[in-house]
């Protein structure tokens, strides 16, 4: 009775302990289950067929036969080699190019003529791939 | 006057105040819930081809995986090139979230082309991740 008595007026704080171990837990599980996704990459962009003023000049188009080489207009050509027709072809606006993929020729290759191609100023890259 | 004071602070609150770190907590956990986005990884781990012009992505995105023997991934699980489509959709939740497609660089080309094509249908930004070249 007394010692109620003595204690009542000075311990009115609240018991924050509960509160603390429950934000721990929310702060771990938010430090563990946040991923930092770091991916640089290339977006190719094109303008879909619907409008029909971009099909008035002829994209300029690479295949990539299932052989793994590389060619534009049936001639074997160097990845480096890219750029340069890119910049030559279309010379005063932006270019477009096309490049055909064969089942069998590499992802690899095929990013890097796309990424050459950006490189050397195209706007629109399409990614097409050919039947068997 | 002091020792007074002294005697009571050591009798009665001898806790140790906890408010500081309790601050410190909330600012850290507010922190780590606004910079959650809770992306699904594929789950298989892919040789990127190499590219100069690369650039950083949107780091929400909806991510697909090409390996290196043709098969697409998604969130840790096989399938086929016609879900990809109804996928980006559920995952992008009327959002609009970019498409990513990691590519292994010694997978099939087509089956690259394909993906991009599928993706296109539901999401106007689909990228393919790449890795900078050894200077």
């Amino acid at each position: 009775m007394r010692r109620r008595l003595s204690t009542e007026p000075e311990r009115t704080e609240i018991n924050v302990s509960p509160l603390i171990d429950l934000v721990f837990i929310l702060l771990i599980f938010f430090i563990v289950a946040t991923s930092f996704v770091n991916e640089v990459g290339i977006t190719p962009k094109h303008k879909d067929t619907a409008s029909s003023s971009s099909n008035l000049e002829e994209p300029l188009a690479f295949d990539l036969p299932a052989s793994g080489q590389l060619l534009q207009d049936g001639m074997v050509i160097g990845l480096e080699q890219v750029a340069p027709l890119v910049r030559s072809n279309t010379a005063d606006k932006a270019p477009s190019v096309l490049v055909r993929v064969s089942p069998g020729a590499r992802a690899g290759l095929a990013t890097q003529v796309m990424d050459q191609a950006m490189l050397a100023g195209a706007q629109a890259v399409k990614l097409s791939p050919l039947a068997q | 006057m002091r020792a007074r004071n002294r005697l009571i602070e050591t009798t009665d609150t001898d806790a140790i105040n906890v408010s500081p770190l309790i601050d410190v907590v909330f600012i850290l956990l507010i922190f780590f819930i606004v910079s959650a986005t809770f992306v699904t990884l594929p789950g298989v781990e892919v040789t990127r081809p190499q590219a100069v012009t690369g650039k950083a992505l949107e780091k929400n995105a909806v991510i697909f995986a090409l390996s290196a023997d043709n098969e697409i991934k998604y969130a840790g699980s096989t399938v086929q090139l016609e879900e990809i489509p109804g996928l980006v959709e559920q995952a992008s939740k009327d959002k609009g979230k970019p498409v990513v497609i990691q590519v292994d660089q010694w997978a099939d080309a087509s089956m690259l082309a394909k993906m991009v094509a599928q993706a296109r249908k539901k999401s106007i930004d689909v990228s393919i991740a790449t890795r900078k070249p050894r200077a």
